[in-house]
């Protein structure tokens, strides 16, 4: 139970690829801890209370907005999520939508939502949203792209003649694993933007950062395999001389 | 023996060595005045006044004459939901003195007229977009259900 | 091709004051090297800043190429980096502002946490090599005054077991007791109605799903839900309700 939970909740792959950001950040800035067992003998050592159950929805999970609807004491309804065996659907992917006002039109897929099997395409599948409205000022009137489930509402679209299509992963001879048309047979290529993040649109195209490592310092290998401990290498390295033998001491 | 392993002195044995401490320091705003070649830092509970001279000594080459710590335990108070009590955990404060001549002030990180001024720019470009939006609503006022494409 | 770039190893490289010793690792040496508290303080160009850049934390592999002495200089690095990242950090916060790009902190726990993996890789190779066991901390699983099963972590003491009074006094394990087994048949009791519980939660998320999804893939729902018989959740009187199909 407590491992299907866990599993629920943590936060997919895709989601989190475009905003480059730690696995731990991730889980330390959606995290809502209660209550820690303090540390030593305990009847459950290291008993937690906190939130297990969140609602996902386009709010990212290290965002304040997402904070504010999982605030403590407030439940959401519970959603069904359509267990989906591979992940297929990728940022900058070209899909038709089959549901809707816009049913019909092409777009790109501009962010993932895999926690509940969502996508947002691109200027697509939009609602009008009042915005800023207070006393003195009636509001301004502004787009905002509502998400698509991935299994019903969307279809991707095969390159060779731009309709949509269903999709299977298959094998190529050089044993790469690659999305194929089922329709035609025809490989549809995953866009060069799924490596694009926040930081940097290809790895090749990073800027570096004043903090950064030069990458050929990164690569020189400076290990030399030596029958030493870590410590003994750096005492060594530093001249501390060690010759005194440690007492008998018992381990229990 | 691992890294995080620290084993028991006893006479005659070889000298304790830390090689990778995980200690961390951090250099707080004091909470009262102190001259000014007194530092506040936070550091972790575990540390000792000997702990904390060795590490900014060796590791920051700050010279300290003295140490001395205290443990805050802070307020409790209730939680906002459900009302239980809290307590936050304690903290350890390390005061270290310098060595007269040299002196610290902690240096202001977000100055103070900045946030008035964020709070004010803020304001204005608020104001201006909701003039700029009557405006446009005003010109547009006799050209209601017109496409956006159609204009002069 | 090239790599994506690393955080925080130029200045471990080029940083020439290591506690306690002095290293010429190499040539270039551009970083200027502050011996002051300012070192606790960010650079004064991301003060009150919305957002700082940084690359990613180290990997296991990367540091597994490094000698001890360039781990050890790194290590120094990170903590002074993590401290740095504190400071600003509780200063943000008491000042009520924005501490920008919260996620250094995390890239800088995860770099000390595969390095300090790392040099124990090497020191459980050296001690399994000379002396066939890890020379890690030994431990047992054990059997505590409750009844429950825990691992029991070892520790190192001048005297012997019999001598120690204290620890005597301190580590009691389990030792028949008629209310401790009463105690334990009620918890495994919990813990047995706690699973049937999840396993029915399961069993009835499943056919909501199929309710809810004619179509969807039953190979997915068996390796997420690898508890929940699919047949026996067919022939339930839940699935696809009181209704006929059209």
């Amino acid at each position: 139970m407590r491992i299907t939970n866990f599993l629920f909740s943590r936060v997919g792959k895709w989601s989190k690829q475009y905003s480059n950001l730690p696995e731990r950040y991730i889980k330390r800035a959606m995290e809502q801890v209660y209550w820690r067992n303090p540390k030593g003998i305990q009847y459950k050592p290291n008993a937690i209370v906190q939130r297990k159950k969140y609602n996902f929805t386009v709010n990212r999970p290290w965002t304040g907005q997402f904070r504010q609807e999982n605030a403590p004491g407030s439940l959401a309804a519970k959603v069904f999520v359509e267990p989906i065996k591979e992940w297929s659907h990728f940022r900058g992917d070209r899909v038709q939508i089959l549901t809707g006002k816009d049913k019909g039109k092409q777009g790109v897929i501009k962010e993932i939502i895999q926690e509940r099997n969502w996508v947002i395409v691109e200027g697509l599948n939009c609602e009008l949203k009042k915005m800023g409205q207070r006393d003195d000022f009636e509001g301004v009137w502004v787009r905002a792209e509502k998400p698509l489930l991935v299994t019903s509402e969307i279809s991707l679209v095969d390159p060779s003649d731009l309709t949509p299509t269903p999709i299977e992963w298959r094998f190529t001879e050089e044993g790469e694993k690659v999305r194929v048309s089922t329709r035609t047979g025809r490989i549809i290529p995953i866009p060069p933007s799924v490596e694009e993040t926040i930081d940097y649109k290809t790895k090749g195209t990073y800027k570096e950062q004043p903090k950064d490592t030069a990458a050929d310092d990164l690569s020189e290998i400076t290990f030399e395999p030596a029958l030493r401990t870590f410590e003994m290498d750096i005492m060594e390295k530093m001249g501390i001389k060690e010759d005194r033998v440690p007492p008998k001491s018992y381990w229990y | 023996m691992s890294t995080r392993w620290y084993p028991i002195y006893q006479k005659g044995g070889p000298q304790l060595r830390v090689f990778l401490p995980n200690f961390w320091m951090k250099l707080v705003k004091p909470t009262q005045d102190q001259p000014p070649n007194i530092v506040q830092f936070a550091c972790s509970m575990e540390m000792t006044k000997h702990d904390v001279k060795n590490y900014l000594e060796k590791i920051y080459n700050i010279k300290c004459v003295d140490v001395r710590t205290r443990i805050h335990m802070p307020k409790t108070r209730r939680d906002p939901g459900k009302g239980y009590v809290i307590k936050d955990e304690d903290t350890k404060y390390a005061y270290v003195t310098m060595p007269k001549e040299e002196s610290f002030k902690f240096p202001d990180l977000f100055e103070t007229e900045t946030k008035e001024k964020i709070v004010e720019d803020h304001d204005k470009a608020m104001k201006q977009a909701k003039e700029g939006f009557q405006d446009f609503l005003k010109k547009n006022k006799d050209r209601a259900n017109m496409p956006g494409w159609f204009t002069i | 091709m090239r790599n994506l770039i690393n955080l925080f190893s130029k200045i471990a490289l080029n940083s020439p004051r290591v506690v306690s010793y002095n290293n010429s690792l190499r040539s270039i040496s551009t970083t200027t090297v502050r011996n002051d508290l300012m070192e606790f303080f960010d650079d004064p160009k991301n003060w009150g800043a919305e957002e700082v850049k940084s690359g990613r934390s180290w990997k296991k592999d990367e540091l597994r190429i490094k000698s001890n002495t360039d781990l050890h200089k790194l290590w120094y690095v990170l903590l002074k980096e993590r401290n740095m990242l504190l400071t600003m950090e509780q200063e943000s916060k008491d000042q009520a502002r924005l501490f920008p790009s919260p996620e250094r902190l995390d890239k800088v726990e995860d770099s000390m946490e595969n390095l300090e993996a790392v040099v124990r890789e090497r020191n459980t190779a050296y001690h399994k090599l000379e002396t066939g066991e890890t020379g890690e901390r030994p431990g047992r699983m054990e059997v505590g005054p409750l009844g429950i099963r825990y691992y029991y972590k070892m520790s190192e003491y001048p005297i012997p077991k019999h001598m120690n009074k204290k620890w005597q006094e301190k580590y009691k394990f389990y030792k028949y007791d008629k209310d401790v087994e009463a105690f334990l048949l009620k918890y495994r009791e919990k813990l047995y109605l706690s699973k049937r519980k999840a396993q029915r939660r399961n069993f009835n998320h499943v056919i909501g799903l199929m309710n809810r999804f004619p179509n969807m893939d039953m190979e997915a729902v068996k390796e997420q839900y690898p508890d929940v018989d699919i047949e026996k959740a067919k022939s339930s009187r839940k699935y696809k309700g009181h209704f006929l199909p059209k």
